[in-house]
């Protein structure tokens, strides 16, 4: 957050979250080799460096995948949403692994060349105005310096020196990464192998990731259509006894932004939707120990001032809200960010 | 998200699926051309 800032904020569920990317790529690393290994032809085993550069692009491929799903599918299950939470960690691995199978390749390939490896690398192959016999190498290295800036970027310290719009705008190059890494393995890996098997996964991942994405996008225009039904500028959120304890139902206004209607024991509050972080769906987290905790990664703000606790500094805006007869009403016009309102009690109506 | 994160995403993934799809139908196109082109060269 904004007041100050350290290298990782570490707790005991990201060292679990690492620890678990970390054994599942060495699993896939090992794993990949050995396969490599075991089901090469009598005579034509491939050089282990050769069997470390295909599982090594195959993991970081595979983890970019698995990256660009996690967001489509938490907006589609909420289950999904813990693992959201560390994601930048699996995209600086994903960026690690990346830069191992590039500098194999080039250590491999062009490391003996007469010229400069990396100026080998782009011009050993002439034939950019080729389609077949197009460079690919030089569109996975195109994805890696993207991948690079993510990485390097990665920290909420850029995101707080660049502000959160200009962020995610740089980071929404990992699509454009994505894309380029799908060229490179359909004009690589896929056009030199006997079999299917690596179009087939290459291809499907691609499907995958555009699938969800698309779907996603269908849920929250849906989502987005279901307006609350208003009344003189109040907007209905339903019976006040039916939104659980410490969580929120989520309202969409005509015009503006999401609202997100929390209870906390017979108190209600309504504030913005949208994590002043990176947007992330605050009406989809809970309140613990007093404040909105932000499901993407762990914002909080005070119910009822939309302000984090200090020392931190973000502000959402917050709403008034009103019972009667049971039913929970939130005016529409959202307060300036960080507006003390008084919460409306249940069984003290008004 | 925001709205209009929400509105960029609506509109972007439709095109970005799509440009996917060609890469993807473009590798396997090249690849059964040159394997044709293979196959005739061994056919004499």
């Amino acid at each position: 957050m904004a007041a100050g800032f350290t290298l990782v904020g570490w707790n005991p569920f990201k060292r679990a979250y690492d620890a678990l990317v970390l054994a599942g790529l060495g699993v896939f690393l090992v794993g990949h080799v050995g396969a490599g290994l075991l089901l090469a032809p009598a005579g034509q085993h491939p050089a282990e460096i050769q069997l470390l550069i295909r599982a090594s692009g195959a993991a970081a491929f595979s983890l970019l995948t698995i990256i660009l799903c996690l967001g489509p599918l938490a907006r589609l299950n909420p289950r999904v949403l813990p693992l959201v939470y560390n994601r930048r960690h699996m995209g600086v691995a994903c960026f690690l692994v990346a830069l191992v199978h590039g500098a194999l390749v080039v250590l491999w390939y062009h490391g003996f060349s007469e010229i400069n490896a990396f100026v080998s690398l782009l011009v050993s192959n002439p034939r950019y105005d080729s389609f077949g016999g197009f460079p690919f190498e030089s569109l996975g290295l195109a994805a890696l310096l993207i991948l690079f800036v993510m990485a390097a970027t990665s920290h909420d310290f850029w995101n707080a020196v660049l502000g959160p719009r200009l962020w995610k705008a740089v980071h929404m190059s990992v699509y454009a990464a994505y894309g380029l890494i799908i060229a490179h393995v359909m004009l690589g890996a896929v056009q030199g192998e006997k079999g299917l098997a690596q179009a087939a996964l290459a291809g499907g991942s691609a499907l995958l990731v555009a699938g969800l994405h698309l779907a996603a996008g269908r849920r929250e225009a849906a989502r987005d259509a279901a307006l609350a039904a208003e009344a003189e500028g109040w907007l209905d959120a339903g019976m006040a006894a039916e939104i659980p304890d410490g969580r929120a139902v989520i309202l969409v206004p005509p015009e503006g932004e999401r609202i997100a209607v929390f209870r906390e024991g017979a108190k209600i509050y309504a504030v913005a939707n949208a994590c002043r972080h990176q947007g992330g769906p605050l009406g989809e987290g809970r309140i613990l120990d007093g404040c909105i905790v932000c499901p993407w990664h762990g914002f909080q703000y005070r119910p009822e001032d939309g302000c984090s606790p200090p020392p931190y500094t973000e502000k959402v805006p917050t709403y008034r809200t009103r019972i009667i007869g049971g039913r929970v009403f939130v005016h529409r016009l959202p307060q300036p960010p960080g507006t003390a309102l008084p919460p409306s009690v249940i069984g003290g109506e008004g | 998200m925001t709205r209009g994160q929400r509105r960029v995403h609506a509109l972007l993934w439709p095109v970005l699926a799509l440009m996917l799809a060609g890469v993807i139908g473009a590798g396997l196109w090249e690849r059964a051309r040159v394997a044709q082109a293979a196959s005739a060269v061994e056919a004499g």
